[in-house]
């Protein structure tokens, strides 16, 4: 889990430090260059969606995990959780339960 | 405890009764019947944009304008407002552990506003797009059509503001007193933000609406440009309302989730404080980001950064929400009933609709998706996919305490695919016809565009999904109500232990009590 933690980060730092850099490059060139502002605009889009998706994917990625191993079918959850003793798992509260 | 088909009462009884379960129950099913007529006009719709050029089953653009109108006015100030509203009349005074709502009547005569309300907006059928910009809303629009929909949405948002009232009172005045405010469900607090929020926000609307009435029998001006208005200051009256009432309709949803998740996760909720936090902070945050609805308007520079920046404050709040729900499934044991599966469906797509959110916010961005199918897709993304999800979750967990029986778990299982993969066919498509460049609101388009003709296609099929979903929501709803398998009331869903709380509710008007 933290190995996917580490390299989402990662990824996302890239994505973040990539833009910047190419703009830097940019500024040092001739000032005739003209910025196509209709190019730039598609190309922050594409950036950010790719930030948005990338978050989201991880998200849901592990919203998919979380439904796959902590459903009740799962083999490693046939044994009551320690909140179901009670008769409202839901009124259980962490610090009493030293989680 | 409220069986109202296993015991029948007759219906004169629940109509004019002021209980809060009943008042609940006419919310719920007045919301669910709007749903499904709203629904016909969005099927009409989207088969309709199956077929370029053709005009199938719509002969002309008047007609479908005014279809696409009542849509949404129905599927917000009539659907998502009073399923809100119902639910919220059940559970809030059992979760501040009050008798009823604080004022009864007031809380009956809210509801039977919302009827008359529908009444004028269907039989008026106008044609000016829910949002009603003026000034084609004061200079073109056919009346009595758009003058009964003016009279409707008075009477929808006194009776919204009526029942907020209602609830910042239950619940600030009412609450038991060892209850503190802090622990009171999510649910509830849920609905304390957004009754505030509607205090605020409506009173721009409803003066809006006024001026636009009185623009639209000549006496004023204020926003048609030949007498010296501004229809740009309609827009900031509309949009300091419905941004937040963005919220309005969403945050119930959430807090339905927060009920349903703990419950089938079988564990407690991973963090009540930041549940209360991210509530009261989108309730904030829903106040400071209307402007980035009116980018292209000529806004100076600095407002829109402003805005830009309002509306991405969102996001760590909804982050919150989203963290909390994931935190609480971790560890738990989960039983994917009906209700779960949609709670769980409808935070997948509140993320996807979310992440469209901030490219909507950027303002460079905004200027490619604004008023394309990409805002279509985004905002029904948002209803469809989160706040109906929530919503009908919310319905499925509370059929046993209504009707006293069970709902058929396969029906709900068609219905939730049904539902995932129509909105995720529909919507995204719609995302995907907005960047291919299709206005949004239009009747029609060239046959010879290929690539929107095609994505229209994919679009309604999904459409046809979704709505072919709706018809197992339908047999479960009525055909189940009535011959489903008795619940049992203490634990309906199987879940192990007491805890389906609400059939606590005691009915004073019903047999046995």
């Amino acid at each position: 889990m933290k190995k996917v933690i580490a390299v989402s980060v990662i990824a996302l730092i890239a994505l973040a430090l990539v833009p910047s850099i190419h703009f830097a490059h940019a500024q040092e060139k001739s000032a005739k260059q003209y910025i196509n502002l209709r190019a730039e605009v598609w190309n922050e889009f594409f950036r950010m969606t790719t930030a948005a998706f990338t978050v989201g994917a991880v998200v849901s990625g592990t919203m998919i995990w979380l439904v796959w191993r902590f459903r009740e079918s799962h083999p490693k959850n046939k044994n009551p959780t320690r909140w179901e003793k009670l008769d409202d798992p839901t009124t259980g509260n962490y610090e009493k339960e030293g989680h | 405890m409220v069986l109202e088909l296993k015991k029948p009462r007759p219906v004169w009884q629940i109509m004019f009764s002021t209980h809060h379960t009943d008042v609940g129950l006419l919310y719920t099913i007045t919301g669910l019947a709007f749903l499904f007529m709203a629904g016909v006009l969005a099927m009409m719709i989207r088969t309709h944009l199956f077929f370029p050029g053709q005009g199938v089953l719509i002969s002309d653009s008047v007609t479908f304008n005014r279809i696409f109108t009542v849509h949404g006015l129905t599927m917000l100030f009539l659907f998502a407002l009073p399923v809100a509203n119902g639910v919220g009349n059940y559970l809030v005074p059992l979760m501040v552990r009050y008798k009823d709502m604080a004022y009864p009547k007031l809380n009956a005569i809210a509801f039977w506003m919302n009827p008359v309300g529908g009444v004028l907006l269907w039989l008026g059928f106008s044609d000016t797009s829910w949002v009603s910009y003026a000034p084609y809303s004061v200079i073109r629009a056919p009346g009595p059509a758009a003058d009964m929909m003016i009279f409707g949405l008075k009477i929808l948002g006194i009776s919204s503001i009526l029942s907020s009232i209602n609830f910042v009172v239950t619940i600030l005045k009412c609450k038991h007193p060892d209850l503190p405010l802090r622990k009171v469900p999510l649910f509830a607090w849920s609905m304390m933000t957004v009754s505030l929020m509607t205090i605020v926000a409506m009173p721009s609307y409803a003066a809006a609406l006024i001026m636009l009435l009185t623009d639209r029998l000549g006496v004023s001006g204020f926003f048609n440009p030949s007498m010296g208005g501004d229809p740009i200051a309609y827009l900031h009256l509309f949009w300091f309302t419905f941004h937040p009432e963005v919220y309005i309709f969403l945050l119930p949803s959430i807090g339905m989730m927060y009920e349903i998740i703990p419950r089938f996760s079988r564990k407690p909720l991973f963090s009540q404080g930041s549940g209360v936090f991210a509530f009261v902070m989108l309730g904030l945050i829903g106040f400071a980001s209307w402007g980035h609805h009116m980018y292209s308007t000529g806004m100076d520079f600095t407002t829109k950064v402003v805005f830009m920046i309002g509306t991405l404050a969102a996001v760590p709040a909804s982050g919150m929400h989203v963290f909390n729900f994931l935190a609480t499934m971790w560890g738990g044991r989960i039983k994917f009933a009906a209700p779960m599966k949609f709670a769980v469906g409808g935070i997948a797509l509140f993320f996807s609709a979310g992440a469209g959110g901030v490219l909507n916010s950027a303002m460079p961005l905004d200027f490619i998706s604004h008023g394309t199918y990409w805002v279509v897709g985004h905002m029904h993304l948002f209803l469809t996919g989160t706040i109906a999800f929530g919503f009908v979750g919310m319905v499925y967990y509370m059929f046993p305490l209504i009707t006293g029986r069970m709902y058929s778990e396969k029906l709900a299982n068609i219905h939730f695919i049904g539902m995932l993969w129509g909105s995720v066919q529909v919507f995204y498509t719609q995302h995907l016809l907005g960047l291919e460049g299709m206005p949004r609101r239009i009747y029609d388009y060239p046959a010879e565009y290929t690539s929107w003709t095609q994505l229209n296609q994919i679009a309604t099929i999904g459409a046809w999904i979704l709505g072919a979903s709706f018809v197992a929501f339908l047999i479960n709803l009525i055909y189940y109500s009535a011959k489903g398998k008795e619940a049992n009331m203490d634990d309906p869903f199987g879940l192990g232990g007491k805890y389906y709380y609400p059939h606590q509710a005691k009915n004073p008007h019903h047999i046995g009590y």
